[in-house]
Formats: structure tokens, sequence, C-alpha cells
């Protein structure tokens, strides 16, 4: 890493006067990422070219993915040798499935082609799920499509560029709606009422997934979009044993649902498969996670969590995606088995509640300025469980909990002990020496604990470094904001001195 | 119109959660069952020996406690109850009967817990998980929570008589209260009411606040008096509103109401008696648990349920309470940093303005609303506009 990045940096934007120099292996290993990144998203654009434009001008929110090159960037930076090499093969590997899964949104888009039979003909086939239930639930039907609707237009674009959430809350606010819920369903709501949400599908499986502000957006969601809806129930204190009957239930229930609408039977077969797959995935991640535990962790960095959300939420029970975490655990190894570091590690850290979407790479940040490793992070360590597939009965058993266990909702549903023990049990697993905490203001849930984790902390003589955020809204609070409360704990606590002084403070509010 | 006779005394019973009943009923071997939400059937937890207090928080001052521990984003009444227990106003409960319904709320009873707040030897709590909609497994999740989170351990741990038998004893009691508010309401339809917002408001609050045995009687007397009531000669109000909205247990509100000369036809908020005093019928021939806790979910109306149905019965509900009531306009109240209602209001005000008809207001407001100025002065407004409208049809001032 040299020493003074920020002096790369565009004032204002942060965006890199040049690429950034890792060494002639690993800067030519990342130029040829990028430029397979480029290839990736100019045969998308080549493949259908008129309709992508058209999508272009019709969705404000699809303004950020034109940034994605940029994102990639941010996302890797400061990585060197196989965290790179993990990071870019799985952040290629999503490019190229979301640009997939946009072609069959825009192919079917009645916004875009209002009068076409034959886009009429393809939403038949497509299944809308809610971004939190994992596209597994659906793969009983291997002729549907299923689509996290929010995913696309809401949280990628709000990862990809800090500025394309401000709009929609800000209509969700006129709307009506208070400033103080959360900006994620605040976004949601707002396209809604902008009716910027594609116009697909023949179903839609809503969820109280995460939190009571998703259940409430989902309200307003059904109302503008028009769909047939079925929400699923998925249970809240999870952990219970006698509340699983219900959770299969729910599960069956938006099976039967998907039947009745799509017109197909659902293949019990093709969900074995899926569900084969999936457990495969989970034992690659969690050999990723027992590498981490160790001196050495290679997987660490914001393109981990990224990738486990898109793993978990998207691509679970897909065999390409397999096949690339397979291939980014053989990158691992090798640098686990050489034993070499190739960053400065401070700290091992545990990043812990919700990151900020509108500050992705935070992580890298940590790490390249304050040599603070993030070696766990809470949005990594969801869903540990495999599911049985034996018989049908053990096999939906699985699926339920897997659903319960989904992004975030793992660990700030449940009770709150899973989330404030989880944390001190992952501390002492990954040998960690600080906790940062995300302090997300408007996470009421989590917001309603924050003393526990105060004394816990203390009790336990574990340093620990809060960082207001407000998820996906910059406009509350900037990454300068939230660079600022690391810099004076780091300061004033800690009492270290930066491993790259040039970042501690620099300008990126008009960043991506 | 003259004071009512017990109306210091109801007065004297909201001063604070561990009020003169709840003593005495304490004193007599009760056990203390504390609540905060309509997920958790009040009639159960009136079985046998046991009696419920729905939890408040009165004369709420500074809130720099829970600050702390709960951050300042987070709803009045949450914080509100927290701060009371940690300063031990609620060590007279035995138990604290509680649901992940709200995530603020029931983070409280976590609290609580984990920080040892409740400075009682007996003390325990439960936590049921319900369903957001009504269907066949949901039901049975539901009565079987209730079974095994609450009935079961007031029986372990404090002996409470949970059987078919008593539970239809504590429907019957429940029952009977609920008689006197039917009546109650029925008056609130007249033109001229005899019983005014305020003392409406306040006789709810102590029936959910007290034991329901000892508050009962007073109840029955007030409703006696009523019945002979006379009203002023000149009807005082301008307008009259239904009040939908979420927990609000400070009768100051139903208070700048009335100021502002608005009457208060029905209230379908939590702490209100839409729905909650309503009579439960029960038959004989199925378990009387299944029969209450059905009838809890189905007449619930908490926004946090998801499916279309729900949705709408909440809709209909309002419009037929508009209806019922001869209601002017509906007034939306909401608790700052309550994401339940902070959507249902914003979605509401205009469905129910847009598709139904009726001049809806939305407002928010502190857990604390007395000598609100900014809400007395929307109030004004509102019924000024609702005034205006009435012209418009011919109606003329009243």
């Amino acid at each position: 890493m040299k020493k003074a990045a920020a002096e790369n940096m565009e004032a204002g934007t942060a965006i890199y006067r040049h690429r950034e120099w890792r060494g002639f292996r690993d800067t030519a290993y990342d130029f040829g990422k990028w430029a397979q990144l480029w290839a990736i998203l100019i045969r998308w654009a080549l493949s259908h070219p008129v309709q992508n434009v058209r999508a272009v001008l019709r969705y404000r929110w699809m303004f950020s993915y034109l940034t994605v090159p940029s994102f990639f960037d941010r996302l890797c930076a400061g990585q060197r040798s196989a965290g790179l090499r993990a990071a870019r093969c799985n952040l290629n590997h999503m490019a190229g499935s979301v640009t997939d899964t946009l072609t069959t949104i825009f192919s079917a888009d009645l916004h875009l082609h209002p009068e076409s039979r034959k886009a009429k003909e393809k939403n038949r086939k497509i299944i809308c799920l809610d971004e939190l239930v994992p596209t597994l639930v659906a793969k009983g039907f291997p002729d549907c499509e299923a689509v996290l609707l929010q995913m696309y237009p809401m949280f990628l674009p709000s990862l990809i560029n800090q500025h394309s959430p401000v709009h929609y809350i800000s209509q969700a606010e006129l709307y009506g709606l208070p400033a103080d819920v959360c900006p994620l369903p605040s976004f949601e709501a707002g396209l809604a009422i902008e009716d910027d949400y594609p116009k697909i599908g023949c179903c839609m499986i809503t969820s109280n997934m995460p939190c009571d502000g998703s259940i409430m957006t989902s309200m307003i969601q059904d109302r503008r979009i028009g769909l047939p809806t079925r929400p699923l129930n998925v249970p809240l204190r999870w952990k219970r044993e006698e509340v699983q009957d219900y959770a299969v239930a729910e599960i069956l229930s938006a099976i039967e649902f998907m039947e009745e609408r799509t017109g197909e039977k659902c293949d019990w077969d093709a969900l074995k498969d899926a569900c084969e797959i999936w457990n495969e995935q989970q034992l690659s991640k969690f050999e990723k996670w027992e590498m981490n535990r160790t001196a050495i962790p290679p997987h660490t960095g914001a393109s981990v969590w990224l990738y486990r959300v898109f793993e978990h939420q998207v691509a679970c029970g897909d065999r390409r995606t397999l096949e690339n975490s397979r291939k980014v655990n053989a990158i691992l190894r090798k640098q686990v088995a050489a034993g070499r570091c190739p960053k400065t590690i401070r700290h091992r850290a545990v990043i812990w509640s919700t990151p900020a979407n509108n500050y992705a790479n935070f992580n890298n940040w940590l790490l390249d300025c304050w040599g603070i490793e993030s070696v766990c992070e809470m949005f990594d360590i969801h869903g540990t469980g495999l599911i049985d597939t034996s018989t049908r009965e053990s096999m939906l058993y699985g699926i339920a909990d897997m659903v319960e266990t989904s992004t975030m909702r793992a660990h700030t549903k449940g009770g709150y002990e899973v989330m404030l023990f989880d944390l001190w049990e992952k501390v002492r697993e990954y040998q960690a020496d600080m906790i940062i905490l995300y302090d997300q203001i408007s996470c009421k849930g989590v917001g309603a604990i924050s003393g526990l984790f105060e004394e816990g902390a203390r009790w336990r003589g574990i340093p620990m470094c809060r960082v207001r955020q407000d998820l996906l809204d910059p406009t509350s609070i900037s990454r300068r904001d939230m660079r600022n409360d690391v810099n004076i704990f780091m300061q004033t606590v800690m009492n270290e001195t930066p491993v790259d002084p040039s970042l501690v403070d620099f300008d990126d509010d008009e960043s991506w | 119109m003259k004071d009512l006779r017990h109306i210091r005394f109801y007065e004297s019973l909201l001063e604070q959660a561990n009020n003169e009943l709840v003593q005495r009923a304490k004193s007599d071997g009760g056990v203390a069952v504390g609540y905060t939400c309509y997920y958790l059937p009040e009639v159960l937890l009136n079985c046998g020996r046991a009696f419920s207090v729905r939890l408040r928080a009165p004369n709420t001052g500074s809130l720099d406690i829970s600050q702390y521990y709960m951050t300042s984003f987070i709803c009045g009444y949450a914080r509100a109850l927290f701060e009371r227990a940690f300063e031990g106003g609620f060590n007279f409960l035995d138990f604290y009967a509680s649901s992940d319904t709200c995530q603020q709320m029931v983070r409280v009873v976590e609290n609580i817990h984990e920080l040892k707040l409740i400075d009682h030897p007996g003390f325990s709590y439960g936590i049921i998980d319900a369903p957001l909609k009504v269907s066949g497994h949901g039901k049975k999740l539901y009565a079987q929570q209730i079974q095994s989170r609450i009935l079961e351990p007031l029986r372990d741990r404090y002996g409470v008589d949970i059987s078919d038998e008593s539970i239809r004893r504590a429907v019957q009691e429940h029952n009977e209260l609920c008689a006197v508010f039917e009546e109650i309401s029925r008056i609130r339809k007249a033109e001229n009411p005899v019983i005014t917002p305020r003392e409406f408001h306040i006789l709810c609050l102590v029936s959910y606040a007290c034991p329901t045995a000892l508050i009962l009687p007073y109840l029955r007397e007030t409703l006696e008096e009523l019945r002979s009531r006379e009203p002023d000669t000149v009807c005082p109000w301008r307008a009259r509103v239904v009040v939908v909205g979420g927990e609000l247990d400070d009768y100051a509100f139903s208070e700048i109401l009335e100021n502002c000369r608005c009457y208060v036809a029905a209230d379908r908020y939590c702490f209100g008696s839409f729905p909650g005093r309503q009579q439960i019928p029960l038959r004989e021939d199925f378990p009387a648990l299944e029969q209450v806790c059905d009838w809890y979910l189905e007449t619930n109306q908490c926004p946090r349920f998801m499916s279309q149905e729900k949705i709408l019965q909440r809709r209909e509900t309002v419009k037929n309470l508009v209806e019922e009531f001869h209601a002017d306009g509906i007034l939306y109240e909401q608790a700052k940093f309550c994401d339940f209602w902070g959507y249902e209001r914003t979605l509401a005000v205009q469905i129910m303005r847009e598709d139904y008809g009726i001049p809806t207001l939305g407002i928010d407001r502190e857990y604390v609303v007395h000598g609100s100025g900014q809400l007395a002065t929307r109030i004004q407004a509102f019924m000024e506009s609702l005034e205006i409208k009435r012209i418009r049809r011919g109606g003329g001032v009243a």
C-alpha cells in the first residue's frame, strides 16, 4: 500500500487520478479484471441496445449502474494478492449475474414495452420476491425466473452511488412518511411512489424481513405496484423450536401461491438439487470463515459481505456461483498455506450491525488508514445451517431455517441475545482485539439495545468504536462523518497514529 | 355538565402504574401481570389470581437514562417505560407479558431482563411470537405461543389457574366490563352527548390500568350516573371525529381536542375502546383459549398485519366507525418514532381522503402531549376545515 493513497484522489469526488499501483503482478491482474468487467458491461449494453438506453432514460436509478467500474475499484482499494483476486473474481461474477437479470427484467418490463405481447408472455413466468426472500424458495419452478424486485432498483444502486437514494427518500417524505424511519424501506416506498419499479411479474411474495419498516413499506408497494401478493411471514423468535412448523407452513403457502399464479407445479426434485448446491455453497463459505480465523485472514474487505448478500439472496442454489466460490477458495487457500500476509494489520476487528450502503468500501478505508482488519462482519456471517435433503419434510425445515436467517435479520431478530451474545462469541472465535459497532441511527431494533453493547464491551475490556451512519442516506451522516468517528476514537482513545495519514481526512462528498 | 362522581378518583388512579387498586389486588394475593399490547389477550391475563395492568409511565419527565440505553430515536412510550422500570416504578410486577410485535417494545422487556431492573425475586417475563396475518396455521401458532410463553409460566411459577373453566370466568367478568363500555359508547352517538372525550378517555384508561374486578363496581356506578346526566343546554361541539392511531395513554390529548371543541365520537387507538371493549362471544363446545385467541387475532387492528384482507379490514373498520358514530372526520395520530403508525398514518390519510372521501388529518405527537400548543393549532385548523365543509353542504355551524 502506498502510504499517501489520498494523493491519487480528485478533491471532492475522491475519484482516482490513475489506477492504484499494487506492484507489477497485482496491478496487471487488477487491470485485467477491470478490462473483463468492461467486457461484461459492453456485452450487456450491446445485447439489447435500444432497450437498455430506454431503461437508462426511464429509470433514474439506472444511471448508478453506469458507475460500476468506479464502484468496483473502490471495493478493491488497497487489496493485494489473494484478497484482491478473490474480490475481483466475486465482483465480476456478480456483474455477470446482475446484467443477465437486468436483461430479464427489461425484456419483460411493461413500462418499456407497454403494448408488447412478448413482454406480457414473459411476465407470466416471472415471480417477484421481496429482496430478503432468498430465491431458493422459488427453485421448484425451474421454468420461471425469480427476481428480487427491490434488489436492482434499490439495494444495488444505493451501494454503487451514494446519491441514488436521496431523491427517492425525499419523495417518500414529501408523501408524508416520517423522516425518522429507516432509509431502506423509505427508499423502497419512494420508488413505489415514483412508479420507478419495473413493471414485471405475475405475482409478488412480500415478507416481514428484516424489520418493522420493511413490513410497512410493503403496504405502499402493494398499492402502487398492484401485483397479486402473498406475504411470507417468517417467525421473529426464529431460534425457538416451536415456531418452526409455522415457518414451514408459510413456505408451503408461498409455494402454493406461486403454483396458482404461474400455472406450474412445484418440481420438488429441482428444489432438492438447488438445496444441495446451496449446501455446497455453504461449505465453501464455512471454509472462508475458517481461514479468516487464522493469523493471516485472507478474505476481508467490503466485497466479502456484498458477495455474501448476493450469494444468500440472489444466487443461492446456483451452480455457476458455487464454481466461482470454489475458485476463490482455492486462491485463498494458497495464501494461507504460504503464510504470507500482504497487508499491514494492527487490529483484528469484528464489525457489528448493518454496514452503511452509502459507504460500502468503509472496511477498505479502515484497513488502509488505520490497519483495522475486518476479520468478521455481522453482515457476512448469517445463515450457518445446512439443509437436510433426505426427505421433503426435512428439506422444508432446512429451507425455513435458511429464510429465517436471511441477511441482517439473522441477528436483528430472534431476541436481543442473538445479536449481543453472538458478538462476544465472534470476538473470541476470531481473536479480535476491537469492535467497530455501526450505530445506524434509524435502526430502532438495534438502537434500543445500544446500552447493552456499551456495557458488555466495557465489562469485557474490549475497545469498541461506535460509527454513526444512516444506512443509505448520506445527507444525514456523510462518509467523512463516519471516518471522523473512527479517527477520533483511534487518536484519543487508542492513542495511535494512522498507517496512511493522507487518508485520515479527505473530501468525497461528491463521490458516487 | 356536572362532574362525574368518581372522576377525581379515576384521575388519581392514573397518577402511577402501581395505583391504589393495583396495591389492593396485590395485598389480596393477586399476581400482577404487566403488558402493553393488544396482541396479549387482556382477558387471559385475568385468569385465576392473576390480574392485568396495561403499563403506562404517567408523569414522565426526563428520559436521559433511556436515551443512553435505547438512543433518542426510539418511541417515547418505550423509552418512558424503560425509564420508569429503571427508576423502580414497576417493581410491583410479578410477570411481564410481552410480544415480539413491535421491535421497540420488545426491547424494553429485554433490557429489563438483561439489566435486572425489576427488583422482585419472583419476577419473570414471557415474549410471544405472533403472526402477521390470520391463517389456520397462524392461529395455531398464536394460541400455542400464548399457552406456552404466558399462561403456563403463570401457572407453573405463580399457581395461577389457567383451566378452561377459569378462562371462561375471566371472559365473563371481561364481558361485564365491556357491556358497561358498550353502553357508554352508545351514549357518544348522541348529537350532544353526556360524556366528554376526556372523561371517556379516563374511563378507558382506568379499565386497562386497574384490576378488572376492582374497577368494575366504580364503572357501573359511573354508567348509572351517565344514564341520568343532563347535557349542557348548548351543544359545545364544533365537529366530531374518530381518533385512530397507536399507543395513547395520556388523556391530555383528549383534553386538547375538547378545548378545541372537537368531540371524539369513537376511539380506535391502543388504550382506546375499539378494539378491546367489546364482549367476547364464547361457545361451549370449543376450548375457551382457542376462541379467545381467535377473537383477539381477528379483531386486532395493528398496522403490522400485512395481508390484504387485514389491511382492508383496518380501513373498513374506521369507515364504519365514522358512519356509526356520525363523525365528520378522522384524526390519525402517531407517536413519534413509531414505524408502524408512521407508515399507516401516511398511507391511510391519503386513502381515507381520496378513496373513502372522508376528511382526514394525520399528526405525530410526543408520548407526553400535555400543553402542546402546536397540536392544538393543528386541531383547530382541522375543526375549521370540517366546519367549512359542513357549511358548504348546507349544514350550518354547530
